[in-house]
């Protein structure tokens, strides 16, 4: 009983020397001091919204991240989970999503230590920190070690670019909204975990609101004509971590891929 | 014949991969190329800007001490004996990097380009070759007292007149210091001074201090150039690693 017991008070401890405890500069707070998260959105000097900070997918907290993780946002496992209707696919889409669900699952580039592209990033439950710099916004993933670039310095995409697990991606400004166009797409992605795909000719538009300092909208559209019948869109939202930083999660250690069942 | 249609072949494949892109606010020589032998850039407070894309002289990942003579690195008898062990390929089946995953100080030598960007608080290393990034932090804060180890270590930087210098602790002890095989402790502090020469050309000092694995600290000098007018491609390690089966060692 003893034994139990310390154990119960080892973990916590353990857990909190793994968290890094440092506090976020410049954070809003009320009159009693605590962080006042529907604050206005920060903005750079030029006057655009700063996006800067530290991103958890799901509604709200704002909190550190809490033993256990944060509730998985639903759009991870089906991106979606949040519309009524179903994606408008084309008949190979479905199929192919289907024989995936069929599968278990087994080709999940998740399950293999591979990237899971830029669009299931934004609800992967590990956080994310965005650096908005003069020309340039770069999202750094906790999960994978991995990050991404969206150019704001009014570039062209590229007309035939290497396909990849992120794309290649510019935005521009509309007001307060970021509008970030991606192309050059691989076409073995996984949109979430129910295997719903993208193909190379895909475009994919996001954009990019801080309604206020806690809260970031990523209204997401996929047009995709080879795998899509029509263009869709569904809305990922994210909340600010306070007082934390990245982790380095490297996937280095994948011994379940090889045993996972599946044709 | 057919080689020579298979090489033309082969160049076309790879001029459609590379971006080219050009960098805004590279100094141009009359003929419209990249003058990287033009000033330090500055910023508004003087400090020389490291912003660029960069890569490193591509000796320094095969042998850290490659410009250093024999009988320069000051091993403790242990870290000698486990060098000794692993070179000439043996045991580089234990080189995390053989695994998909890279360490420090090894990230900062590999032959692929990385790109250096400046924020309010913290720079970014982003890397292509594994398609990874560094932070550093520069918003005062202390080096953390007992850190996780990771690949990467926790890094904190500072200016020291036109040098950025950037100190380095809690590195697991499992990375290796090149592809030689030199071996760390999990006492590694490192120090990168990262020095700014001209426009073209970087410096980084990189000083071992890791009393457990070596007698004193010591000091090496890597060279990198700036890679104008293109951006970093995607590389996934984990993709098509076919190469550990082959490794030999534990």
């Amino acid at each position: 009983m003893n034994r139990i017991y310390s154990y119960l008070i080892f973990v916590p401890v353990m857990l909190q020397a793994q968290w890094v405890n440092y506090p976020t500069a410049g954070v809003p707070r009320t009159a009693d001091g605590r962080p006042n998260l529907s604050a206005p959105a920060p903005r750079t000097a030029d006057g655009k919204p700063d996006f800067s900070g530290l991103w958890q997918p799901g509604g709200g907290g704002g909190s550190a991240p809490v033993a256990g993780g944060p509730p998985l946002s639903p759009e991870f496992g089906d991106i979606a989970a949040g519309r009524k209707e179903p994606l408008p696919y084309r008949p190979w889409a479905l199929d192919l999503r289907k024989a995936r669900e069929a599968d278990n699952g087994k080709e999940n580039p998740d399950g293999k230590c591979m990237p899971l592209g830029m669009i299931r990033m934004h609800s992967h439950p590990f956080p994310r920190k965005m650096i908005q710099v003069p020309g340039l916004i770069a999202i750094l993933y906790e999960k994978g070690v991995d990050f991404r670039q969206i150019f704001t310095d009014g570039r062209a995409l590229p007309k035939d670019p290497n396909p990849s697990f992120n794309g290649y991606s510019s935005g521009k400004w509309e007001g307060d909204t970021l509008i970030v166009e991606s192309v050059g797409f691989r076409d073995d992605i996984w949109l979430d975990g129910a295997g719903n795909p993208i193909s190379e000719s895909a475009k994919v538009t996001e954009r990019f609101r801080r309604p206020n300092f806690g809260s970031l909208e990523i209204e997401v559209t996929v047009d995709d004509p080879k795998a899509y019948t029509a263009p869709w869109t569904v809305m990922l939202k994210q909340y600010i971590a306070l007082n934390t930083d990245l982790l380095e999660y490297f996937c280095e250690n994948e011994k379940d891929a090889s045993h996972m069942v599946g044709k | 014949m057919r080689i020579a249609l298979v090489v033309s072949f082969s160049v076309a494949t790879l001029s459609a991969q590379w971006f080219n892109y050009p960098t805004p606010g590279i100094p141009r020589t009359p003929d419209g190329k990249p003058n990287l032998s033009a000033p330090t850039p500055r910023g508004l407070d003087g400090k020389p800007v490291l912003n660029g894309i960069w890569q490193m002289n591509g000796k320094y990942l095969q042998d850290i001490a490659a410009d250093l003579k024999p009988g320069e690195v000051p091993y403790q008898p242990w870290a000698e004996q486990l060098f000794n062990s692993r070179r000439n390929g043996a045991g580089g089946r234990s080189d995390p990097a053989a695994k998909c995953i890279p360490g420090m100080p090894k990230l900062d030598a590999l032959p692929y380009p990385f790109k250096i960007i400046e924020s309010p608080g913290m720079v970014m290393m982003l890397f292509e070759g594994f398609t990874t990034f560094r932070q550093i932090f520069t918003d005062g804060r202390e080096l953390p007292k007992d850190p996780q180890p990771t690949w990467f270590g926790y890094s904190t930087g500072k200016w020291e007149d036109d040098d950025f210098v950037v100190n380095t602790i809690g590195i697991r002890e499992s990375t290796w210091l090149d592809n030689a095989g030199r071996p760390h402790s999990d006492a590694l502090h490192l120090i990168e001074r990262f020095r700014r020469r001209d426009f073209g050309h970087m410096d980084i000092e990189l000083t071992i201090d890791d009393p457990k694995a070596y007698t004193k600290s010591w000091t090496v000098k890597e060279d990198l150039r700036l890679i104008p007018d293109t951006e970093l491609l995607e590389y996934v390690c984990n993709e098509n690693n076919k190469d550990y089966e082959h490794l030999v060692g534990k």
